[in-house]
Protein backbone atom coordinates (compact mmCIF):
# COMPACT_ATOMS: atom_id res chain seq x y z
CA UNK A 1 0.00 0.00 0.00
CA UNK A 2 1.63 3.19 -1.13
CA UNK A 3 0.64 6.55 0.16
CA UNK A 4 1.62 10.16 -0.20
CA UNK A 5 0.77 12.49 2.61
CA UNK A 6 1.12 16.20 2.31
CA UNK A 7 0.94 18.38 5.35
CA UNK A 8 1.34 22.11 5.52
CA UNK A 9 3.41 22.88 8.57
CA UNK A 10 4.78 26.04 10.04
CA UNK A 11 3.75 29.09 11.92
CA UNK A 12 3.57 32.76 11.13
CA UNK A 13 7.02 33.43 12.49
CA UNK A 14 8.29 31.94 9.25
CA UNK A 15 7.61 35.45 7.94
CA UNK A 16 10.82 36.54 9.68
CA UNK A 17 12.78 34.46 7.23
CA UNK A 18 11.14 35.88 4.15
CA UNK A 19 8.27 33.41 4.26
CA UNK A 20 10.23 30.78 2.40
CA UNK A 21 8.89 27.33 3.01
CA UNK A 22 11.27 24.44 2.85
CA UNK A 23 9.75 21.50 0.99
CA UNK A 24 10.84 18.23 2.55
CA UNK A 25 10.27 14.82 1.06
CA UNK A 26 10.32 12.16 3.79
CA UNK A 27 10.90 8.60 2.60
CA UNK A 28 10.38 5.82 5.14
CA UNK A 29 8.61 2.48 5.05
CA UNK A 30 7.76 2.67 8.76
CA UNK A 31 4.45 4.46 9.47
CA UNK A 32 5.60 5.14 13.05
CA UNK A 33 8.79 6.86 11.93
CA UNK A 34 7.06 8.82 9.17
CA UNK A 35 4.64 10.33 11.69
CA UNK A 36 7.44 11.06 14.16
CA UNK A 37 9.48 12.91 11.57
CA UNK A 38 6.47 14.90 10.38
CA UNK A 39 5.75 16.18 13.87
CA UNK A 40 9.41 16.83 14.62
CA UNK A 41 9.63 18.95 11.49
CA UNK A 42 6.48 20.82 12.40
CA UNK A 43 7.65 21.52 15.95
CA UNK A 44 11.13 22.62 14.99
CA UNK A 45 9.82 26.15 14.47
CA UNK A 46 10.90 26.39 10.87
CA UNK A 47 8.51 26.53 7.93
CA UNK A 48 8.44 23.07 6.50
CA UNK A 49 6.08 21.71 3.91
CA UNK A 50 6.23 17.96 4.38
CA UNK A 51 5.40 15.28 1.85
CA UNK A 52 5.92 11.73 3.03
CA UNK A 53 6.01 8.51 1.04
CA UNK A 54 6.44 4.94 2.11
CA UNK A 55 8.89 3.74 -0.55
CA UNK A 56 11.86 4.89 -2.60
CA UNK A 57 9.97 3.93 -5.73
CA UNK A 58 7.15 6.30 -4.80
CA UNK A 59 9.74 8.98 -4.01
CA UNK A 60 11.14 8.62 -7.53
CA UNK A 61 7.66 9.18 -8.92
CA UNK A 62 7.12 12.28 -6.79
CA UNK A 63 10.49 13.65 -7.87
CA UNK A 64 9.72 12.96 -11.50
CA UNK A 65 12.75 10.74 -11.87
CA UNK A 66 12.78 7.81 -14.21
CA UNK A 67 14.73 4.61 -13.71
CA UNK A 68 16.42 5.33 -17.04
CA UNK A 69 19.32 7.63 -16.16
CA UNK A 70 19.84 8.84 -19.70
CA UNK A 71 16.55 10.69 -19.52
CA UNK A 72 16.86 14.01 -17.70
CA UNK A 73 13.78 15.33 -15.94
CA UNK A 74 11.63 17.21 -18.45
CA UNK A 75 11.47 20.30 -16.32
CA UNK A 76 14.46 21.40 -14.27
CA UNK A 77 12.17 22.78 -11.62
CA UNK A 78 12.80 20.86 -8.44
CA UNK A 79 9.67 20.08 -6.53
CA UNK A 80 11.54 19.37 -3.33
CA UNK A 81 14.20 21.27 -1.36
CA UNK A 82 15.46 18.41 0.80
CA UNK A 83 15.05 14.65 0.82
CA UNK A 84 15.10 12.87 4.16
CA UNK A 85 15.28 9.16 3.55
CA UNK A 86 15.52 5.99 5.59
CA UNK A 87 18.39 3.73 4.59
CA UNK A 88 16.85 0.28 5.07
CA UNK A 89 13.80 -0.16 2.92
CA UNK A 90 12.57 -3.18 0.96
CA UNK A 91 13.05 -3.35 -2.82
CA UNK A 92 14.72 0.01 -3.34
CA UNK A 93 16.91 1.22 -0.48
CA UNK A 94 17.69 4.74 0.64
CA UNK A 95 21.14 4.26 -0.80
CA UNK A 96 19.65 3.47 -4.21
CA UNK A 97 17.47 6.56 -3.98
CA UNK A 98 20.40 8.72 -2.94
CA UNK A 99 22.39 7.44 -5.91
CA UNK A 100 19.53 8.12 -8.34
CA UNK A 101 19.05 11.67 -7.05
CA UNK A 102 22.75 12.53 -7.19
CA UNK A 103 23.09 11.12 -10.67
CA UNK A 104 20.55 13.57 -11.99
CA UNK A 105 21.95 15.51 -14.87
CA UNK A 106 20.40 18.82 -13.84
CA UNK A 107 22.61 21.56 -12.42
CA UNK A 108 22.05 21.11 -8.73
CA UNK A 109 20.96 17.79 -7.25
CA UNK A 110 18.65 17.99 -4.27
CA UNK A 111 20.30 17.65 -0.83
CA UNK A 112 19.77 14.19 0.60
CA UNK A 113 19.98 13.30 4.27
CA UNK A 114 20.01 9.61 5.14
CA UNK A 115 18.51 8.20 8.35
CA UNK A 116 19.33 4.86 9.88
CA UNK A 117 18.97 3.03 13.16
CA UNK A 118 22.41 1.50 12.64
CA UNK A 119 25.49 3.54 13.50
CA UNK A 120 27.76 1.84 11.01
CA UNK A 121 30.79 3.87 9.87
CA UNK A 122 31.00 1.85 6.64
CA UNK A 123 27.41 2.66 5.79
CA UNK A 124 27.89 6.33 6.64
CA UNK A 125 31.00 6.54 4.45
CA UNK A 126 29.25 4.83 1.55
CA UNK A 127 26.51 7.44 1.64
CA UNK A 128 28.84 10.40 1.97
CA UNK A 129 31.01 9.06 -0.83
CA UNK A 130 28.15 9.43 -3.29
CA UNK A 131 27.10 12.82 -2.03
CA UNK A 132 24.76 12.49 0.94
CA UNK A 133 24.76 15.80 2.82
CA UNK A 134 24.38 14.17 6.21
CA UNK A 135 23.58 10.95 8.02
CA UNK A 136 21.32 10.87 11.06
CA UNK A 137 20.90 8.05 13.57
CA UNK A 138 17.36 7.08 14.50
CA UNK A 139 15.32 7.72 16.52
CA UNK A 140 15.42 11.32 15.39
CA UNK A 141 15.60 14.12 17.93
CA UNK A 142 14.66 17.78 17.71
CA UNK A 143 18.34 18.78 17.25
CA UNK A 144 18.55 16.62 14.16
CA UNK A 145 15.75 18.36 12.32
CA UNK A 146 16.98 21.81 13.28
CA UNK A 147 19.92 21.34 10.97
CA UNK A 148 17.80 20.44 7.96
CA UNK A 149 16.87 23.96 7.03
CA UNK A 150 20.49 24.92 6.51
CA UNK A 151 20.89 22.25 3.84
CA UNK A 152 18.06 23.69 1.79
CA UNK A 153 19.39 27.23 1.74
CA UNK A 154 21.69 28.44 -0.96
CA UNK A 155 24.62 30.60 -0.02
CA UNK A 156 25.13 29.06 3.39
CA UNK A 157 28.34 27.10 3.83
CA UNK A 158 27.69 23.40 4.44
CA UNK A 159 28.24 22.15 7.99
CA UNK A 160 31.52 20.31 8.57
CA UNK A 161 31.26 16.61 7.70
CA UNK A 162 30.66 14.05 10.39
CA UNK A 163 33.77 12.20 11.46
CA UNK A 164 33.08 8.56 10.68
CA UNK A 165 35.55 7.40 13.31
CA UNK A 166 33.09 8.28 16.04
CA UNK A 167 31.91 4.74 16.45
CA UNK A 168 30.36 5.07 19.87
CA UNK A 169 28.49 8.31 19.43
CA UNK A 170 24.87 8.09 18.60
CA UNK A 171 24.36 11.80 18.08
CA UNK A 172 25.89 13.91 15.40
CA UNK A 173 27.86 16.88 16.67
CA UNK A 174 25.48 19.79 17.01
CA UNK A 175 26.09 22.50 14.46
CA UNK A 176 25.51 25.42 16.79
CA UNK A 177 26.25 27.97 14.09
CA UNK A 178 23.72 26.53 11.71
CA UNK A 179 21.09 26.21 14.38
CA UNK A 180 21.54 29.85 15.26
CA UNK A 181 21.00 31.15 11.75
CA UNK A 182 18.56 28.45 10.76
CA UNK A 183 15.31 27.50 12.35
CA UNK A 184 14.38 28.42 15.87
CA UNK A 185 14.09 25.39 18.08
CA UNK A 186 11.81 25.09 21.02
CA UNK A 187 14.67 26.24 23.24
CA UNK A 188 14.92 29.61 21.58
CA UNK A 189 11.82 31.69 21.15
CA UNK A 190 12.24 34.40 18.57
CA UNK A 191 10.54 37.73 19.29
CA UNK A 192 7.45 38.34 17.20
CA UNK A 193 8.72 41.42 15.39
CA UNK A 194 6.12 41.34 12.66
CA UNK A 195 3.32 41.95 15.13
CA UNK A 196 0.74 40.14 13.11
CA UNK A 197 -2.71 41.12 14.19
CA UNK A 198 -4.86 38.22 15.28
CA UNK A 199 -8.54 38.68 14.72
CA UNK B 1 -12.14 7.54 41.99
CA UNK B 2 -11.15 10.89 43.42
CA UNK B 3 -8.88 13.08 41.29
CA UNK B 4 -5.97 13.20 43.73
CA UNK B 5 -5.71 9.43 44.00
CA UNK B 6 -6.10 9.03 40.24
CA UNK B 7 -3.16 11.37 39.73
CA UNK B 8 -1.10 9.58 42.37
CA UNK B 9 -1.90 6.27 40.75
CA UNK B 10 -0.80 7.69 37.41
CA UNK B 11 2.51 8.90 38.84
CA UNK B 12 3.22 5.56 40.55
CA UNK B 13 2.30 3.57 37.48
CA UNK B 14 4.38 5.67 35.10
CA UNK B 15 7.41 5.69 37.41
CA UNK B 16 7.24 1.90 37.65
CA UNK B 17 7.06 1.52 33.87
CA UNK B 18 10.30 3.44 33.49
CA UNK B 19 11.96 1.77 36.45
CA UNK B 20 11.10 -1.70 35.17
CA UNK B 21 12.43 -0.87 31.74
CA UNK B 22 9.18 -1.16 29.81
CA UNK B 23 9.61 2.39 28.58
CA UNK B 24 12.68 4.53 28.08
CA UNK B 25 13.50 8.17 27.43
CA UNK B 26 12.23 7.98 23.88
CA UNK B 27 8.68 7.72 25.22
CA UNK B 28 9.30 10.94 27.13
CA UNK B 29 10.36 12.53 23.83
CA UNK B 30 7.00 11.55 22.38
CA UNK B 31 5.18 13.14 25.30
CA UNK B 32 7.19 16.32 24.85
CA UNK B 33 6.15 16.53 21.21
CA UNK B 34 2.46 16.47 22.14
CA UNK B 35 0.81 19.88 22.46
CA UNK B 36 -2.37 21.81 21.63
CA UNK B 37 -1.74 21.49 17.90
CA UNK B 38 -1.10 17.73 18.23
CA UNK B 39 -3.20 16.84 21.31
CA UNK B 40 -3.43 13.12 20.52
CA UNK B 41 0.07 12.66 19.18
CA UNK B 42 1.26 10.01 21.64
CA UNK B 43 -1.91 7.96 21.26
CA UNK B 44 -1.66 8.27 17.48
CA UNK B 45 1.92 7.11 17.21
CA UNK B 46 1.48 4.33 19.77
CA UNK B 47 -1.58 3.10 17.87
CA UNK B 48 0.48 3.00 14.68
CA UNK B 49 3.05 1.00 16.61
CA UNK B 50 0.40 -1.49 17.80
CA UNK B 51 -0.93 -2.01 14.27
CA UNK B 52 2.51 -2.30 12.72
CA UNK B 53 3.79 -4.67 15.40
CA UNK B 54 0.89 -7.08 15.26
CA UNK B 55 1.25 -7.29 11.52
CA UNK B 56 4.97 -7.98 11.90
CA UNK B 57 4.43 -10.62 14.60
CA UNK B 58 2.02 -12.46 12.30
CA UNK B 59 4.49 -12.27 9.44
CA UNK B 60 7.24 -13.56 11.68
CA UNK B 61 5.16 -16.56 12.75
CA UNK B 62 4.39 -17.34 9.15
CA UNK B 63 7.96 -16.98 7.96
CA UNK B 64 9.45 -19.06 10.77
CA UNK B 65 6.86 -21.75 10.17
CA UNK B 66 8.08 -22.52 6.66
CA UNK B 67 9.90 -25.75 5.77
CA UNK B 68 12.85 -23.72 4.60
CA UNK B 69 13.15 -20.55 6.64
CA UNK B 70 14.05 -17.36 4.79
CA UNK B 71 16.25 -15.77 7.44
CA UNK B 72 16.73 -12.61 5.41
CA UNK B 73 13.01 -12.06 5.52
CA UNK B 74 12.86 -12.81 9.24
CA UNK B 75 15.69 -10.37 9.86
CA UNK B 76 13.98 -7.67 7.81
CA UNK B 77 10.80 -7.98 9.89
CA UNK B 78 12.70 -8.00 13.18
CA UNK B 79 14.67 -4.98 12.04
CA UNK B 80 11.44 -3.11 11.41
CA UNK B 81 10.00 -4.15 14.77
CA UNK B 82 13.20 -3.08 16.47
CA UNK B 83 13.03 0.28 14.74
CA UNK B 84 9.47 1.10 15.63
CA UNK B 85 9.79 -0.09 19.22
CA UNK B 86 12.90 2.07 19.58
CA UNK B 87 11.01 5.04 18.14
CA UNK B 88 8.30 4.92 20.77
CA UNK B 89 10.52 3.90 23.65
CA UNK B 90 9.32 0.29 24.09
CA UNK B 91 12.69 -0.71 25.48
CA UNK B 92 12.10 -4.34 26.38
CA UNK B 93 10.64 -5.13 22.98
CA UNK B 94 13.62 -3.44 21.34
CA UNK B 95 16.06 -5.46 23.45
CA UNK B 96 14.52 -8.80 22.52
CA UNK B 97 14.68 -7.74 18.86
CA UNK B 98 18.41 -7.23 19.19
CA UNK B 99 18.91 -10.77 20.47
CA UNK B 100 16.49 -12.02 17.82
CA UNK B 101 18.64 -10.54 15.04
CA UNK B 102 21.68 -12.39 16.33
CA UNK B 103 19.83 -15.70 16.04
CA UNK B 104 18.80 -14.77 12.52
CA UNK B 105 22.39 -14.20 11.60
CA UNK B 106 23.29 -17.61 13.01
CA UNK B 107 20.32 -19.12 11.16
CA UNK B 108 19.32 -20.65 14.46
CA UNK B 109 15.68 -21.66 14.12
CA UNK B 110 15.22 -22.71 17.72
CA UNK B 111 16.74 -19.48 18.96
CA UNK B 112 14.52 -17.51 16.63
CA UNK B 113 11.38 -19.29 17.74
CA UNK B 114 12.27 -18.64 21.38
CA UNK B 115 12.81 -14.97 20.63
CA UNK B 116 9.55 -14.78 18.77
CA UNK B 117 7.76 -16.07 21.81
CA UNK B 118 9.62 -13.63 24.03
CA UNK B 119 9.07 -10.62 21.79
CA UNK B 120 5.40 -11.44 21.53
CA UNK B 121 5.20 -11.62 25.33
CA UNK B 122 7.00 -8.33 25.80
CA UNK B 123 4.89 -6.66 23.14
CA UNK B 124 1.57 -7.66 24.69
CA UNK B 125 2.84 -6.67 28.11
CA UNK B 126 3.84 -3.17 27.04
CA UNK B 127 0.64 -2.86 25.03
CA UNK B 128 -1.45 -3.60 28.08
CA UNK B 129 0.62 -1.22 30.22
CA UNK B 130 0.23 1.59 27.71
CA UNK B 131 -3.49 0.99 27.44
CA UNK B 132 -3.75 1.27 31.21
CA UNK B 133 -1.76 4.48 31.08
CA UNK B 134 -4.05 6.00 28.45
CA UNK B 135 -7.09 4.89 30.45
CA UNK B 136 -5.76 6.63 33.56
CA UNK B 137 -5.10 9.80 31.57
CA UNK B 138 -8.64 9.74 30.26
CA UNK B 139 -10.05 9.26 33.76
CA UNK B 140 -8.00 12.16 35.10
CA UNK B 141 -9.18 14.45 32.33
CA UNK B 142 -12.77 13.31 32.81
CA UNK B 143 -12.50 14.17 36.51
CA UNK B 144 -11.56 17.69 35.46
CA UNK B 145 -7.89 17.41 36.36
CA UNK B 146 -4.67 17.59 34.39
CA UNK B 147 -2.29 14.76 33.70
CA UNK B 148 0.86 15.06 35.85
CA UNK B 149 3.95 15.94 33.85
CA UNK B 150 6.84 13.77 34.93
CA UNK B 151 9.62 15.47 32.99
Amino acid sequence: MEEVEKREEGRNDGMLEGGVEVRVLVVDDSPVDRRMVEVLLKKSGAMFQVTSVDSAKRAMEVLGLSEDKTKSPVVDDQKVDIILTDYCMPEMTGYDLLKAVKEQSCQKPIPVIVMSSENEPQRINRCRAIGAEDFIIKPLQTNDVLRLRSYARTGLPPPPPLSSSKAGTKRKMTIELMAESGGGGSERRRPRLTGLAMA
Amino acid sequence: MELGSLQRRYIDFTTALFREGFLDNQYTQLQQLQDESNPEFVLEVVTLFFEDSEKLLDELSRTLDQQVVDYKKVDAHVHQLKGSSASIGAQRVKNVCMAFRNFCEERNQEGCLRCLQQVRQEYFLVKSKLETLFRLEKQILAAGGSVPVLW
